[in-house]
């Protein structure tokens, strides 16, 4: 079969008679393995059951209401049109203006910030950006599920390393001898969904000087660097020598409780920003006018707005994290976001998604398998997660109703 | 570290239109270069997005009515019969579902034909996917399909054809004959027509659009992407869609998950708004438009151009720069903003050459650099005042100053 495209090409075996197929549209090979996600499917089966959800990760409460003022105000002063491609001009600003307070260092919002339709494009623009087929990047096990995809979609050769139970710490050694200098990227969510885990100075250090000495380039994503109730969350970008090899993404709606409004961003050194912007424009083009001004005012919210977050936020998880311990988990420590892994296996049913179709149907409460955060799904087949990002009543119902059904073999 | 970025990021340029925008900016001059509306969105549809924010409608969501009403639509304007749960994608803008859709059907080294001339942004993602981008030439001055050109750049590779009618930057809409030419092709050769649809509903005198989904055999190998923005003058929304057969709907659903995971909410609410507008809306949108094309004819016609092809629909006036005039696309809009104050676009950035090759230099391809892009998506006032601008161009024997 030719493979040049010249004109002169015919096919040999079309003899000009009409074809009839079955299925005309066929589908890419590079998504055969990609299907409906796992929340959406266990939203539905949630509906059925009338199963209090404690799967997705979106909140059940709404934003602040200085924020939806804002995006109210933006569309009635008829700021509707499309915004400059890579963001607002005072939107980017203000992220210039957060970035600076939150890490440190001074960044040109022009050169160096993006905005994107949520964290999940800035992840995909990042990789479809920055990464080539065949390129090798590191991905930490369980991970969240758009990043296997839109590597898979920018042809990436993925090396994966396992975080495990109790503390999900950094395999340091495995890490060592996975990182080479034919690593391009190495991606790192903290804090992490689903574990809770908030990668440390030390951990972020030594990954630090293994990316220098291979010249490896870092995609952190920091959706819920807000919700960070342990200890500090710690920006790979500020450390010493990382900031030109680093992307930092992150988000708007975890922190302000607006996950349908899609603002998301990533700030990086203008050699790399220049690639994240190239993919967005042919992703999105340009995002959400009205919600980037909202997001302006969001950003310039006073200290107390975070401290009250994150003060509301514990109170939700000590309630579910007790009452997960009454009902007969193990439950492992969370340090940020507004999840927590929990070990399923007391209640003996044979894997993760076992466990939570019987917690939806026998139960009525859901959680999320997390085996499919997993290269290997047999890692996380012990393991369920849970969100706490609900109304206390809501929490409290759903251990109220696990305390009574579930029951320990 | 440049060698970081990957081959396909390295081949991009910035845009040329929006570099004309920063200048235009800078000179402070009348904005007839970008596609989109410099008029407020219709109330109603605003107030529908301000009782959404309002409502709580604010978290992840799909919102299945928007599904609901475009099958309607559809099946109405069309004849189609679209399953509503399982044929629509709800994406970030059409450019999502665009993207989603190549996303979805393009693998590495899979050939993709486009008309020339060409919105830029469709070879950006074909090459981010993997495929090659073919073009086929449109004839001018007319912008007429030559069924021997389509039908010669068709190969054992070519996977899909996209079709964007109304066309930018042209205005041409494509007739049924040439539909038929190009579903004739895609069924011979077994391929997808994806097309791009955001001007549905801006067409002129009596043109009408019809999607290519509708001709025989098309509707299984057709997706159909469009939005709101155009028809609603809300291109800063980012609510879109796909329409395809189930399997393909699905996979464009499941890659503008990892994308971007779900259009903006509040605006998926206002969409149910703005899609149960009333007949009258689209024929006074049709109606203004119309008025704005004869317009800006007029006031091109008045400085020395004679436009040979008039637009048949969405608000771009592509002209051929007058025979006497001896400065390039480039240098005309460019001699334009310091002279008049009006920005408009330069036509070659549409123009490719011969699949993908280097700038054309014969005199076959002299043309690519004779038109200038004009958007008449602008009030009235605006309008008047680029027109005036324009008549100050004139000198005391009634040419244009311009052309030296």
């Amino acid at each position: 079969m030719s493979t040049s495209s010249t004109q002169k090409d015919t096919v040999s075996t079309h003899d000009g008679t009409p074809q009839i197929t079955q299925q005309p549209v066929q589908v890419a090979k590079r998504l055969e393995k990609f299907k409906t996600t796992i929340f959406t499917q266990m939203s539905m089966l949630a509906i059925k059951h009338g199963a209090i959800n404690l799967g997705q990760g979106f909140p059940n409460f709404d934003g602040p209401d200085f924020v939806k003022e804002a995006a109210i105000q933006a569309i009635k002063d008829g700021k509707n049109q499309y915004a400059r491609g890579y963001g607002v001009p005072d939107f980017n600003n203000a992220l210039a203006a957060r970035f600076k307070k939150d890490t440190g260092l001074v960044i040109d919002p022009d050169k160096e910030v993006t905005v994107t339709s949520g964290c999940t494009e800035a992840i995909a623009a990042t990789m479809l950006g920055l990464i080539n087929p065949g390129d090798e990047v590191i991905l930490f096990a369980p991970f969240y599920d758009s990043y296997e995809a839109t590597l898979s979609m920018a042809g990436a050769k993925i090396k994966c390393i396992t975080l495990r139970p109790p503390d999900f710490a950094v395999p340091i050694d495995e890490l060592k001898s996975a990182i080479s200098k034919n690593t391009r990227a190495i991606l790192i969510n903290t804090p992490h969904n689903p574990t809770g885990k908030m990668f440390t100075r030390e951990e972020l250090n030594t990954i630090a000087s293994l990316c220098i000495e291979n010249d490896v380039l870092v995609f952190m994503d920091e959706v819920y660097d807000k919700l960070a109730f342990e200890m500090d969350h710690i920006s790979m970008a500020s450390l010493p020598g990382m900031y030109e090899r680093t992307v930092t993404m992150n988000s708007l709606g975890k922190t302000f409780s607006l996950t349908g409004w899609k603002i998301g961003w990533a700030i990086a050194p203008p050699h790399l920003t220049w690639g994240v912007r190239q993919a967005h424009s042919f992703l999105t083009f340009a995002t959400s006018t009205p919600m980037q001004w909202a997001a302006t005012v969001a950003l310039r919210a006073p200290d107390s707005y975070f401290e009250e977050l994150k003060r509301d936020y514990m109170a939700k998880k000590a309630i579910l994290v007790q009452g997960l311990k009454d009902v007969g988990f193990k439950v492992f420590p969370s340090s940020g976001t507004y999840f927590v892994v929990v070990d399923h296996t007391p209640f003996g049913l044979e894997n993760d998604i076992a466990f939570c179709e019987y917690l939806i149907k026998e139960v009525g409460v859901v959680a999320i398998p997390t085996s499919v955060f997993y290269l290997n799904p047999e890692d996380g087949k012990n393991l369920v997660r849970f969100t706490f990002c609900k109304d206390e009543e809501t929490l409290r119902s759903a251990v109220e109703r696990m305390k009574e059904k579930l029951k320990k073999k | 570290m440049e060698e970081k970025l990957s081959s396909v990021a390295k081949t991009f340029t910035p845009s040329p239109i929006q570099e004309l925008s920063h200048l235009a900016q800078r000179c402070n001059a009348i904005n007839l270069a970008e596609g989109f509306p410099d008029f407020p969105a219709p109330p109603c549809i605003k107030q529908a997005a301000v009782s959404a924010i309002n409502n709580d409608f604010n978290q992840y969501r799909h919102v299945q009515g928007i599904c609901d009403q475009l099958a309607l639509k559809m099946n109405k304007m069309h004849g189609l019969n679209i399953d509503p749960l399982t044929d629509i994608a709800i994406c970030c803008g059409q450019t999502e579902a665009f993207a989603a859709a190549v996303f979805s059907i393009i693998d590495k080294g899979d050939e993709v034909l486009l008309f020339d001339p060409c919105y830029e942004t469709y070879e950006g993602c074909i090459a981010m996917a993997g495929g090659i981008p073919v073009y086929v030439p449109l004839d001018p001055p007319r912008w007429t399909l030559d069924p021997e050109k389509l039908m010669s750049s068709f190969t054992s590779r070519t996977k899909a054809v996209v079709l964007n009618s109304p066309h930018n930057p042209t205005g041409k809409v494509f007739s049924r004959e040439e539909l038929e030419v190009i579903a004739e092709c895609c069924r011979r050769w077994d391929c997808v027509a994806i097309t791009d649809e955001v001007y549905e509903y801006i067409t002129f005198d009596d043109q009408k659009h019809e999607t290519i989904a509708s001709l025989p055999g098309m509707q299984e190998r057709t997706i159909i992407t469009s939005s709101l923005s155009k028809t609603f003058s809300i291109t800063g929304w980012r609510i879109g869609w796909a329409i395809a057969p189930a399997s393909a709907a699905s996979a464009i659903r499941n890659i503008h998950v990892k994308i971007t995971d779900s259009a903006p909410a509040p605006f998926q609410e206002a969409a149910l708004t703005a899609l149960s507008s009333p007949t009258k809306y689209f024929e006074m949108l049709r109606i203004e438009y119309q008025l704005k094309r004869d317009f800006c004819m007029k006031l091109l016609n008045s400085v020395g151009f004679r436009i040979q092809f008039k637009p048949q629909g969405s608000f771009f006036l592509f002209a051929e720069l007058p025979k006497d005039c001896l400065l390039s696309d480039v240098e005309y809009v460019k001699e334009l903003i310091r002279q008049a104050g009006v920005v408009v676009v330069p036509g070659r950035g549409f123009f490719h050459g011969k699949s993908g090759s280097d700038q054309p230099s014969d005199e076959s391809f002299r043309h690519q650099k004779r038109y200038i892009r004009v958007a008449f998506c602008k009030t009235e006032a605006r309008l008047c005042a680029a027109a005036q601008k324009f008549g100050e161009l004139m000198n005391a024997r009634g040419s244009p100053k311009l052309y030296c």
